[in-house]
């Protein structure tokens, strides 16, 4: 077999996400995967990060890994639009000669803007919400297109879950560089900050034109997190399709209440079907959370539920069906309706609250 | 004068993930035996779509792609309301990743002529990626507002087709942002935009009538094949994807060491829950 070396110049490139000036965690994150993947090719990690008066922001990225912060910095990239940011990040990119290998972006509403553009530019291969990333070889043996066959080294492995499978994919795209991929916040772990890292950081051009500017934004609203802070809450209630309606989310939500720093999610069909707002969402196309305990409520366990939840300190299930996927994730169960069992674990929590007050008993007796 | 004459929606029948049928034991799917849907996402594009007609006029055509079958959606769009159906359905196209998938329907867009707005569901259930909008976006060198929840034909704009822009609301994190964009642009909908209505009783008895008359049904939904939009074959398909599905794994999984628990009182189970984790830690004081 052939061996196809692609040209690159093994240099994996993190486009950093800035909010108000300041970088966002999964951009942190994103250099924790993409060190990895760049001593396992060996070549440099480094991050593009736009925005205007970022103050120290580049430093922060050099802690957390990056050997070269290229900084766009001007008042109309202050916030993310996709037409400027993609003009600034083409431009630099097509400087690169070979291109680079890697290009690695956040999993957010601006990355999953953003980096469809700069695929369809390039022309190259991107996959969204990986849930892991590596470097290995490919070999391609399918007849079917024979320009490609031959064994391609350091290739990206994006590594995502297949539809409605129990499966994950790994996907490749080693014909062309830069091989790009997203993954969502929250999914991969950040170096922790290093003051004692040194790198470079560098000025990158700013060539605006007048097409860049057909969209304006008008106003940014952040809303307070009225009970859906989904990434800080200790304990999780989540439902699912099997409560059967939107109603059932006012049993899941006097749950929540029987607890300190609680949340209410949902999966994504309960979104769809309009029970509960998306911003409940929990999964691969919602929010990846890790609270201490998660409570699954009527929720099968598609594995696209599956990823958004699975590193939860504890999982809690509670399903009709036996046989449900969400069995194989969580570390205790109970096999029953949910109506039923809901206002059981209420009356006890409240029970063993008005217990504790009176007398407070040794709980962890049973243990 | 409406700025808007043209507005297409792009839509994919995706394999219905609910029905059993379809779905072997292994937990993959056989496409051919699946039950067929239009994908949940695009039901908020298509909806985006109509209430535009319904507010500032003009004709709904919607688009896909797929096997021959995928007419069924384009049936199920003009039950609500679409003037007219395009499938672009060629062999060629079989292994098409976003970037070619995009490739594609793009030919179809500029064969049809460029409208003034676009819109897409967010992602697709089958393919999860929200790719294909933006990566069209690139293709037609248009200004795009993902996430859309919400938009309006700008007021201020004098009705000149030159100056018309569209006000848009788009999720971001912990939030959302309203942006102003000239038009021609492509926006993609997302699923807290409002839910599809009810299919209405002139569209229903329009497809009745349709599959009565074939010749009115292929002149209202047309096949289009590669040639006939001018695409180039082999950006398409297996040929024109830069990626490759290698290789699936068995998800790893922490589990096999649930404790469930099963068959007694609610009561009962309730109580062993309680005493053999820590949620009381938890509990609200």
């Amino acid at each position: 077999m052939r061996e196809i070396v692609t040209p690159s110049n093994k240099e994996v490139i993190v486009i950093a996400e800035q909010f108000q000036g300041q970088v966002q965690p999964v951009s942190l994150e994103l250099l924790g995967a993409g060190r990895h993947l760049a001593d396992k090719l060996g070549g440099r990690l480094s991050a593009i990060l736009l925005g205007h008066q970022m103050g120290e922001e580049a430093q922060r990225l050099v802690q957390h890994g990056a050997e070269t912060v290229y900084v766009a910095d001007h008042p109309e990239l202050a916030n993310y639009r996709t037409l400027p940011y993609r003009r600034v990040i083409t431009d630099f990119l097509q400087t690169f000669d070979p291109p680079p290998h890697i290009l690695l972006l956040g999993s957010t509403t601006t990355g999953r803007d953003l980096a469809p553009r700069i695929a369809a530019f390039f022309r190259t291969g991107l996959t969204a919400d990986c849930t892991e990333l590596d470097i290995g070889p490919y070999e391609h043996t399918n007849k079917a297109d024979p320009d490609k066959l031959g064994l391609y080294p350091g290739c990206l492995y994006a590594i995502r879950p297949s539809f409605g499978e129990s499966l994950k994919a790994r996907i490749l795209g080693p014909w062309n560089n830069p091989q790009m991929a997203t993954t969502r916040p929250g999914v991969m772990i950040p170096l922790p900050a290093d003051s004692t890292r040194t790198g470079d950081v560098r000025e990158i051009p700013v060539n605006l034109k007048p097409e860049d500017f057909r969209l304006e934004v008008m106003e940014i609203v952040r809303e307070a997190q009225t009970g859906v802070n989904l990434a800080d809450a200790d304990v999780i209630v989540a439902g699912g399709y099997g409560l059967g309606g939107p109603e059932g989310f006012r049993l899941l939500y006097d749950l929540a209440d029987c607890f300190e720093n609680s949340a209410v999610a949902a999966s994504r069909k309960c979104v769809d079907a309009g029970w509960i707002p998306y911003r409940h969402q929990v999964g691969q196309t919602g929010k990846t959370v890790r609270p201490k305990i998660y409570i699954a409520c009527g929720i099968s366990g598609a594995i696209q539920h599956r990823v958004g939840m699975n590193k939860s300190g504890l999982i809690v299930a509670i399903n009709k069906d036996p046989d449900a996927p969400i069995f194989q994730v969580a570390h205790h169960g109970i096999v029953g309706d949910y109506s039923q069992i809901i206002p059981e674990m209420i009356r006890q929590l409240k029970g063993a609250k008005h217990r504790s007050g009176a007398e407070t008993p040794e709980r962890s007796s049973a243990g | 004068m409406s700025p808007i004459r043209q507005i297409f929606v792009l839509i994919k029948q995706v394999p219905d993930q609910s029905a059993k049928a379809g779905i072997n034991p292994d937990g993959t799917i056989d496409r051919a035996r699946a039950k067929r849907m239009l994908n949940p996402f695009d039901r908020y594009a298509l909806q985006a779509a109509l209430h535009t007609k319904q507010r500032y006029g003009g004709e709904v055509t919607a688009i896909s792609m797929g096997p021959p079958p995928a007419v069924e959606i384009l049936l199920e769009a003009i039950e609500h309301g679409a003037d007219r159906g395009y499938l672009l359905s060629d062999r060629r196209l079989a292994a098409s990743d976003t970037l070619a998938t995009a490739y594609a329907l793009h030919r179809v867009i500029l064969h049809l002529g460029q409208p003034a707005l676009i819109f897409c569901g967010l992602q697709t259930t089958d393919g999860d990626t929200a790719q294909v909008g933006p990566q069209i976006a690139e293709r037609l060198d248009l200004p795009q507002a993902s996430y859309c929840e919400d938009f309006r034909i700008d007021e201020q704009s004098d009705g000149n087709d030159e100056n018309t822009r569209i006000i848009a609301r788009r999720v971001i994190e912990g939030g959302y942002q309203w942006v102003r964009m000239a038009m021609p642009a492509l926006i993609t909908v997302a699923n807290s935009y409002h839910p599809l209505a009810y299919k209405s009783i002139r569209g229903a008895r329009r497809v009745q009538d349709l599959l009565r008359d074939e010749a009115e049904k292929n002149r209202v939904i047309r096949t289009l094949t590669l040639d006939d939009v001018g695409a180039d074959p082999t950006l398409c398909g297996l040929k024109g994807s830069p990626t490759i599905v290698a290789k699936t794994d068995k998800v790893a999984e922490i589990g096999g060491s649930c404790k469930v628990r099963q068959g007694e009182p609610a009561e009962h189970m309730v109580r062993d829950l309680l005493q053999t984790t820590n949620l009381m830690e938890f509990a609200a004081v």
